[in-house]
């Protein structure tokens, strides 16, 4: 840690920290989204009642720092389940709807609520969330949800996001594949909520309403739905563009937005949408090598 | 075809990454930073919002740091050496708190940070000015657990914890008023904790709430809340959020045709912003503040002749904090004859009896201020006007 | 006594839920035609609130000319805002133009937040603060004028969509894009004419919400436009009426949360009514079956 303190400076590091904490709530909301074609606008909510859950742990129980982010995921995760078991039979948008809806109660709840703190917050939590721990689970995350995408399960979800008609139709019990995918998503914001409390020391219900969602969901699908090297890019750039764009003062702002519209009109799928990194990456190791014959790939559609 | 798009993609995420390389590698060049180890300097970072809900504190604690620099460079600076303020915005968001006091320490080498105005961000940034060994003095934040983080973090505000007792204690035993309405912001964590402050001062004095309703800061309307007031028939409504609301609020009080209640509340009614939109509903109404234009001594006096000439406007609360904690800064780098935190902080903690412009100054051992009087105001033209001066010890 | 404090809750409702209702139409309408969440739309309110005021104080002129202006103002902006962040997406997933519709939020806000800064600016006084006696409760006269305004306003479109050639040709472009493209209808000016008429109907619902709580501020698009989209929903997304009828409901069901003493949960009342109605009727109070297609 101190060796890598010594190599990044503070702020860099601060900076890269926040990137990375964004990261796995990015490919959480990615398998959500991304993969299994349900959108979602209160990732937040979940990265909220992980930030919570942990912290409370912390703070009050003096949990180890493990202990604490696995209890916020944890809960995190069964908050997706209470929230996807009725609501998943939305469609589309008014699935959309009812998680906005969501966001937006847990929020005036975490006003309300004694144990919260109300509008004071919480703080001060114990500031354990470093370069290293963060960037193990980063690994961690993109490795699961890898191998979540290329197995039975994530197949199933792609057949759901494809056409969910038909994939029932195949046998593949849509409902329930869908709940554990928003779990399971859940899982991974609640997990970048512990560590962001555990980073910042003091949280506020403030931090986690509906732009936070967004925020969020700007990074999947800047990067590119469904592929996890694309929440990465969506996540690294978006997390660091307001200190990119420092220099531009207080027109900051204004061209974030201009920005997004940009982005969506000359991108539409995302910078990485559309791109088979396998293929490419076969492709690029073909030609330095010479061999001439035509890229293969896996013909799954499956983007990562 | 397919080949061409591909080779878009890249270029577009190549240039990207460059764009985020060249961008943190350049970091940001706004013309007050200076370029880097010049030891003829100093530098005090600004820690505050410039844009988003909260930017009216920030930007008129910049003001007055700035003009604080200017009049200590002006008279030859501090051991020889200018005094600069380097100033970033973090739009009230914890995560760009964190990072601009990171980037301020870390990339700019500021000796002691001012900001930020508001309590949650000083929250955040406090445990980093304090690993780091770099004074942090919050011209602002009034709320419970700050200056706790450690001993580099220091306040100069005056605490919601005496100003609020102070003030129900005026209006339950001067003004006599008994039953009190209590309206308390919930998404506001400054008005949540001084609503805890007024409401065991008035059970302490004796008066009654007898009726306690809720809002949120950006709340517009106000009809309901304020028809549930009405029917309880108040005295006095005590509201301890900011003047926005305040003033929406008075304008709604009037609609409804109760003539003649005044709102009392915190320091967080010192704007003009409570009267421009209030305009008559809120005359009366009576508020705490560490700081009156008014106030009679003479450095007061010079700072506010000084502000005029400069901005061509009257100064507030946040200006006159923004300015003394320059001034406080300075005068402890001057004793201790140095601009290293690690030394000049002790003189900060010994910080006594300084006459600011925003009252006099001094620390107590646990670095929270001591700051008398306390001044309440009542809005009279639409002006804040002396209405008493309460001595604290 | 209770039973007054209700009545004029009540009334105060029903205010709150007609600049609500008012709001909500324009998502209703896009939605209805595109499907998509115009996440702008708030910020064309808050826009449009600004452009009256500056008409009011800067340039004298009276109410009713200001509020005309605004609108023909957010029309042409509506009009800007599809062609330029929309139009190009209309082909690719709803998703990028959601976020694109994000990104004019945002910037909109940015841009008014620079030219005007945070704090709000009052609207000046022009109706006197009378108070008109129901009997039981007390409406004032800006609240009368409201709830008339936005009566008219609304009664106007209803006439607008069910009775004129371009009403018809809204109808059918939002049954079904391409038929009505094959049937000869210029669906890109339709869909032109929509964001113009939900746009200036939303600068309506600015000023007279700017007017009635006395103040404009860059951020007024916010709540305001989350709130008015849950209405659009609880109504069923795409219906007119049911637009209408989820403003209003929302509002007075508002209203008598806080009655109740519920205010601290007040922002929360909206979005469970919301998500309890979707449970039990997922297409809203007055939208549609969905067909699912196979």
């Amino acid at each position: 840690m101190t060796f890598l303190d010594n190599l990044i400076s503070p702020y860099y590091t601060q900076v890269l920290i926040f990137v990375g904490i964004y990261i796995i709530m990015a490919l959480g909301l990615n398998l959500i989204t991304g993969v299994t074609g349900q959108l979602s606008l209160g990732h937040a909510a979940f990265m909220s009642i992980g930030a919570y859950t942990a912290a409370l742990l912390s703070i009050k129980a003096g949990f180890p720092l493990w202990a604490s982010l696995l209890s916020g995921a944890v809960m995190a995760g069964l908050f997706g389940v209470v929230l996807g078991f009725p609501t998943l039979r939305l469609t589309g948008d008014y699935l959309a709807i009812a998680t906005l809806g969501f966001g937006e109660i847990m929020v005036v709840v975490f006003y309300n609520l004694k144990i919260t703190g109300g509008a004071l917050g919480l703080s001060p939590i114990p500031i354990k969330t470093n370069l290293v721990n963060v960037y193990l689970l980063v690994v961690l995350a993109v490795l699961v949800m890898y191998r979540l995408q290329h197995s039975r399960f994530g197949r199933a979800l792609l057949a759901i996001r494809e056409d969910e008609i038909a994939a029932e139709s195949m046998g593949i019990h849509t409902t329930r594949y869908k709940i554990l995918a928003f779990a399971i998503g859940s899982f991974f914001a609640g997990l970048g909520g512990g560590l962001y409390a555990h980073r910042v020391s003091y949280i506020a219900p403030g931090d986690f309403g509906f732009m936070k969602s967004i925020e969020i969901l700007n990074m999947v699908v800047l990067g590119g739905l469904g592929s996890i090297p694309g929440a990465i890019l969506g996540a690294g750039v978006l997390a660091s563009i307001p200190e990119v764009l420092r220099g531009l003062r207080d027109y900051r702002m204004l061209f974030y937005g201009a920005l997004l519209v940009a982005m969506m009109v000359f991108r539409p799928n995302g910078l990485l949408g559309g791109v088979n990194f396998r293929r490419l990456v076969l492709r690029t190791v073909r030609t330095l090598t010479g061999d001439r014959r035509p890229a293969g790939g896996d013909k799954t559609g499956v983007r990562g | 075809m397919f080949q061409k798009r591909k080779g878009m993609v890249l270029a577009v995420v190549l240039l990207l990454v460059a764009a985020l390389v060249t961008g943190c590698g350049g970091g940001s060049k706004p013309a007050d930073t200076p370029k880097a180890e010049e030891p003829k300097e100093i530098k005090i970072g600004f820690l505050g919002a410039k844009t988003g809900s909260v930017a009216v504190y920030g930007i008129n604690t910049l003001e007055g740091m700035k003009m604080a620099a200017e009049e200590i460079n002006k008279a030859g600076g501090v051991l020889g050496k200018q005094i600069v303020i380097v100033e970033e915005d973090n739009r009230g968001d914890k995560t760009e708190g964190a990072n601009v006091t990171q980037k301020l320490i870390d990339k700019d080498k500021v000796v002691a940070i001012i900001g930020d105005p508001t309590t949650g961000i000083t929250k955040v940034a406090a445990p980093i000015a304090q690993q780091n060994q770099v004074v942090l003095l919050s011209a602002g934040s009034t709320g419970p657990n700050v200056v706790e983080i450690g001993d580099y973090i220091f306040r100069n505000t005056l605490l919601d914890a005496v100003g609020g007792p102070a003030t129900m204690k005026y209006i339950v035993e001067n003004k006599g008023w008994k039953r009190v309405a209590l309206v308390t912001s919930k998404n506001n964590d400054f008005s949540v904790g001084l609503s805890e402050i007024f409401r065991k001062a008035l059970k302490e004095y004796g008066a009654e709430i007898v009726v306690e309703e809720y809002i949120n800061d950006g709340d517009t309307d106000f009809s309901g809340m304020v028809t549930n007031l009405k029917a309880k028939n108040p005295q006095v409504i005590v509201f301890s959020g900011y003047y926005t609301e305040g003033g929406l609020i008075m304008q709604e009080v009037r609609k409804q045709g109760m003539k003649d209640i005044v709102m009392v509340g915190g320091d967080g009614l010192q704007a003009p912003t409570f009267w421009e939109l209030g305009k008559e509903a809120v005359e009366g109404s009576i508020s705490y503040a560490g700081f009156s234009p008014e106030q009679p001594t003479p450095e007061t006096a010079k700072f506010i002749e000084a502000f005029k000439a400069k901005y061509n406007k009257e100064p507030d609360l946040f200006h006159a904090q923004g300015y003394d904690a320059v001034k406080i800064i300075a005068e402890a780098i001057k004793r201790a004859n140095s601009a290293d935190p690690k030394v000049f902080r002790a003189e900060v903690a010994k910080t006594k009896d300084f006459p600011g412009v925003s009252g006099v100054t001094t620390f107590r051992e646990n670095r929270e201020p001591i700051k008398s009087p306390v001044y309440l105001l009542e809005v009279r033209g639409q002006q804040f006007k002396l209405l008493e001066k309460v001595p604290v010890n | 006594m209770i039973f007054e404090l209700i009545v004029q809750q009540l009334v105060n409702g029903l205010t709150l839920g007609s600049t609500y209702a008012l709001i909500a139409l324009g998502y209703t309408m896009v939605y209805g035609i595109i499907t998509l969440i115009n996440f702008a739309h708030g910020e064309i309110y808050m826009v449009g609130a600004f452009v009256g005021l500056y008409l009011v104080t800067a340039m004298q002129w009276n109410l009713l000319a200001a509020m005309a202006g605004a609108m023909a103002f957010c029309m042409v902006m509506g009009i800007v805002i599809e062609r330029v962040a929309y139009r190009p997406l209309r082909r690719s997933t709803r998703l990028s133009a959601l976020i694109s519709a994000i990104g004019v939020s945002i910037f909109l806000y940015s841009l008014m937040l620079l030219i005007r800064g945070a704090q709000p600016t009052r609207f000046p006084k022009i109706f006197p603060d009378r108070m008109l006696s129901l009997g039981v409760a007390e409406i004032s006269l800006l609240q009368l004028f409201i709830l008339a305004v936005s009566a008219l306003l609304m009664i106007g479109l209803h006439y607008l969509v069910q009775k004129t050639r371009v009403g018809k040709a809204m109808r059918a472009t939002s049954q079904d894009y391409d038929t009505a493209a094959l049937m000869g209808i210029d669906v890109n000016q339709i869909i032109s004419y929509t964001f113009a008429i939900g746009s200036s109907l939303a600068a309506a619902g600015g000023v007279l919400v700017g007017m009635y709580f006395n103040a404009v501020f860059p951020l007024m698009g916010y709540q305001a436009g989350l709130k008015a989209f849950a209405a659009a929903v609880l109504g069923g997304i795409g219906s007119i009426p049911g637009a209408m009828l989820g403003g209003v409901l929302l509002g007075v069901l508002e209203m008598l949360g806080v009655a109740i003493g519920l205010s601290s949960y007040r922002n929360a009342i909206a979005f469970t009514i919301l998500i309890l109605v979707l449970l039990i009727r997922p297409t809203g109070l007055m939208g549609r079956q969905i067909q699912r297609k196979v």
